[in-house]
């Protein structure tokens, strides 16, 4: 009976956090808006995530360009080395790959954000306290990860191909200025549009599982420990779904 | 005597468990009322359903005449100016200076206060408690004594006519447990507030009490002066003073 | 909360520098693809666009000059594409210019090369209908070598059947028959037998002439009958002329058989035609030789290296098989 209390355990997460993305829009992009909160958030969330990002960003770019010269160098297409690494990294990497960064840094600490303030029934003194929790700490998280990945990525993007061209420059000598033309010439509004509208949903999808992850945070140290945990866990794997999605979508659209 | 808050007829249950069954309770004007059980009797659920955290399954709570689970989002609001709440665990915001943790429910409820005047309401609230010095400093920085005194400044400031105090002594030495008792004596007969009290600390009741109500399987088991609870040859008041 | 604005500033600066990037990333696409500045359309009509797609590269002399707008099936042969050209190279196309479909690259990319025609002819306007070429591709350059293929396997055929019927054929027949050159020398026999005959006849008038000369006989009376003497006369001119009508026939045998004219002669002595004979199968070898060539480059070409392998697992299986 183990496996249906499972089954039941999943389809009732799924219908909360359903139900929990519903209260977002019902309730929390609804005035009065934390105008102040959102910024203090944005900052937090946005700003503080830049060093990160684009740390990553920069060696993945430089990774990626010298795991990719060999093969390239076999075909003998090893000039196209920036037109294929900067469609890899504007499709795929750089939003991928950001938004699980971001994820690992942001919801992990949402989550145990709301679960400690949960716990120690900080939650309800705002509620008490004539602030609504949801608005205050959820709405404002939400908001701050979906307006704050985009930019994130777009930064994330240009310092990993500066990684790139890097990585291109360590065996071979190309002018920046060949490797940014040749890397634009080959992009197109169906590359870069597709990636970058994916990346408001990948900040949403972070900022709410990491919010509901924290509100719905059990008793104890323990608790908010889970709460962090799982939020990582499932705002990746809600990321993957995401792209799943949205290369599928992009597909029908034919922007691919 | 006139009540401020009447409860009849209160029934709660978080699944099989039955917390409250059948709880009635009134608490009149000025008064402190200390609701004892022991952990686990209900007594924290109580106080949520009064303050709207909770919602009871049936049963009314009528605070100044209205009845509390059927009020909307925003009439509970304004309800909730009404009623202070102090936290068992204080529920400081860590985030926020002292300050801001004062600052943060105040602003809620009056916009349009000058910077001067909520200076002036944050740094009053901090005396009444005896601690302007702390007014910059972060939670984390402060006693256990100190938070709770904190809390209680946040609770105050927004002048409350009723005060829910969830545990107050719990945690707390000896010493300091007597200081908030009298700090909560002195801030009632200040603001002439009804409180209710849950505590099973025996020595704050004692200290507090008008009059104390003892919760048992969910019901009002027992309701009386301090000296007739101490009088009382009952099994169950008796457990409480050995 | 003292440093709430210094965070904003911050705030406000980190995302003012993304936004910039991001414009910055889509006017440098947009400039790539022609979305910004002015431009003009043409058409040009293909019967093949071997992949190209809207937003794909106009080329002029090898010069970015543009980008396909539209691409537009008019009917199952034809295909209109509308080319969106940048305004800076409008003064040098003319109306005569050719428009290809080119890839960028071995593997790269399909584009549009606009072509200039030497020859006079008026600036392009709007609207224009540029005329295309016919490009070349792989798959065309392999249809092409198949069909030369299947030619040469078919000359080689029309080759064999032809030599194979000049063996069968009846001057074949004449040359190799034997009957023919007995009754040729019989006939020749013929004639020396005749001319024998004529020797021998002219030695018995001879000997005629000198018993007469003796008068001997009653010959001698018959030579004073001049009568006599005429027919003699006649029958002596009749003698010769068939000795020289023999003659005749054998020079023009003769000639007839050293002369140039004639299937004979041509069927026994002409080398010209054997030599070109020759030839014609030495090409054959050649040509045949070359394709292996091609073919073999091929094999070693990685795009058909794949097709190649699996071609000979299949040729190794069959004969394992076998």
């Amino acid at each position: 009976m183990k496996f249906t209390a499972n089954i039941r355990e999943f389809f009732g997460e799924t219908g909360n956090l359903a139900e929990f993305t519903g209260r977002f829009f019902s309730i929390g992009i609804k005035p009065r808006f934390e105008i102040k909160e959102l910024f203090n958030q944005c900052y937090l969330i946005g700003y503080k995530s830049l060093p990160l990002i684009a740390l990553t960003g920069f060696i993945m770019g430089l990774v990626l360009t010298m795991q990719l010269r060999p093969s390239l160098v076999t075909y003998g297409v090893e000039s196209q080395l920036p037109v294929m690494v900067g469609i890899a990294i504007v499709r795929e990497i750089g939003p991928v790959i950001t938004a699980l960064i971001f994820a690992g840094k942001i919801a992990s600490s949402i989550g145990a954000e709301l679960g400690s303030m949960k716990v120690t029934e900080q939650i309800d003194a705002m509620e008490v306290g004539g602030t609504n929790p949801f608005k205050y700490l959820v709405a404002t998280r939400v908001l701050a990860t979906t307006m704050m990945l985009p930019v994130l990525t777009v930064m994330g993007d240009a310092i990993c191909l500066f990684g790139a061209y890097i990585g291109v420059n360590i065996r071979s000598v190309t002018s920046f200025h060949l490797f940014f033309t040749q890397v634009f010439h080959s992009l197109s509004f169906g590359d870069l549009l597709p990636a970058f509208t994916k990346t408001f949903f990948f900040g949403f999808a972070i900022g709410i599982v990491g919010c509901y992850k924290g509100y719905n945070s059990t008793k104890g140290t323990q608790g908010v420990g889970n709460s962090a945990n799982s939020a990582v866990v499932l705002s990746s794997v809600m990321i993957f779904l995401i792209d799943l999605l949205a290369v599928q979508f992009t597909d029908i659209l034919g922007l691919n | 005597m006139e009540a401020v808050i009447v409860i009849e007829h209160l029934y709660k249950r978080f699944g099989a468990n039955v917390v409250l069954n059948d709880f009635s309770l009134e608490v009149g004007k000025e008064e402190n009322v200390v609701v004892l059980g022991k952990s686990g009797s209900g007594k924290s659920v109580l106080i949520k359903c009064i303050i709207g955290l909770l919602r009871p399954d049936s049963g009314t709570i009528k605070v100044f005449g209205e009845n509390i689970p059927d009020l909307n989002h925003e009439e509970l609001d304004r309800m909730r100016t009404k009623i202070g709440f102090l936290f068992q665990g204080n529920a400081l915001y860590d985030s926020m200076t002292v300050r801001e943790n004062l600052e943060f429910s105040l602003r809620r409820h009056w916009i349009g206060f000058s910077q001067q005047k909520i200076d002036g309401l944050v740094m009053e609230a901090l005396e009444n408690v005896g601690l302007p010095h702390t007014v910059e400093m972060m939670p984390a920085e402060l006693s256990g004594g100190m938070l709770k005194r904190v809390a209680l400044a946040r609770t105050m400031i927004l002048q409350p006519e009723i005060i829910l105090y969830d545990e107050p002594t719990t945690g707390l030495d000896p010493v300091t447990a007597r200081e908030i008792d009298n700090l909560i004596l002195k801030l009632q007969k200040k603001y002439h507030t009804s409180s209710i009290i849950i505590t099973h600390d025996m020595n704050c009741v004692k200290n507090t009490a008008d009059r104390v109500a003892l919760l048992l399987d969910g019901k009002c088991y027992a309701q009386g002066k301090y000296d007739e609870f101490e009088r009382s040859t009952d099994q169950h008041i008796k457990q409480f003073f050995e | 909360m003292a440093n709430q604005g210094e965070n904003n500033l911050k705030l406000g600066v980190f995302v003012l520098a993304g936004l910039m990037v991001l414009i910055l990333a889509f006017y440098m696409i947009g400039k790539n693809h022609n979305l910004f500045g002015s431009n003009f359309a043409v058409k040009s009509h293909f019967s093949n666009l071997n992949g190209l797609t809207e937003g794909s590269n106009v080329l002029f002399s090898g010069i970015q000059a543009g980008t396909v707008k539209t691409i537009k099936l008019l009917n199952d042969t034809t295909i209109e594409v509308t080319l969106l050209i940048d305004d800076k190279v409008r003064a040098y196309i003319h109306k005569n210019a050719v428009t290809a479909i080119g890839t960028e690259g071995l593997m790269g990319n399909k584009i549009v090369n606009i072509l200039p025609s030497p020859g006079e002819s008026p600036r392009i306007e709007e609207g224009d209908l540029l005329a295309s070429q016919k490009n070349i591709n792989m798959d065309e350059m392999l249809q092409t070598l198949a069909k030369t293929n299947t030619n040469i396997a078919g000359i080689s055929e029309a080759l064999k059947i032809t030599v194979l019927r000049i063996n069968k054929s009846a001057l074949m027949d004449l040359l190799n028959d034997d009957g023919i050159g007995k009754s040729l020398k019989s006939s020749l026999r013929h004639i020396d037998q005749t001319t024998a005959n004529a020797g021998e006849m002219t030695n018995s008038l001879n000997t005629l002439v000198a018993q007469i000369k003796a008068g001997k006989g009653g010959a001698g009376i018959l030579l004073a009958d001049t009568g006599f003497a005429k027919n003699l006369q006649e029958a002596m001119l009749r003698i010769r002329m068939a000795g020289e009508n023999a003659d005749k026939l054998v020079t023009q045998l003769n000639r007839d058989l050293t002369g140039s004219k004639g299937p004979w002669n041509v069927l026994l002595k002409d080398s010209v035609a054997a030599r070109n004979i020759n030839r014609s199968l030495e090409n054959i070898e050649k040509g045949t030789d070359g394709f292996n060539q091609n073919m073999e480059a091929l094999k070693h070409n990685f795009l058909f290296r794949g097709y190649f392998k699996n071609l000979e697992k299949a040729k190794n299986k069959k004969n394992t098989s076998k």
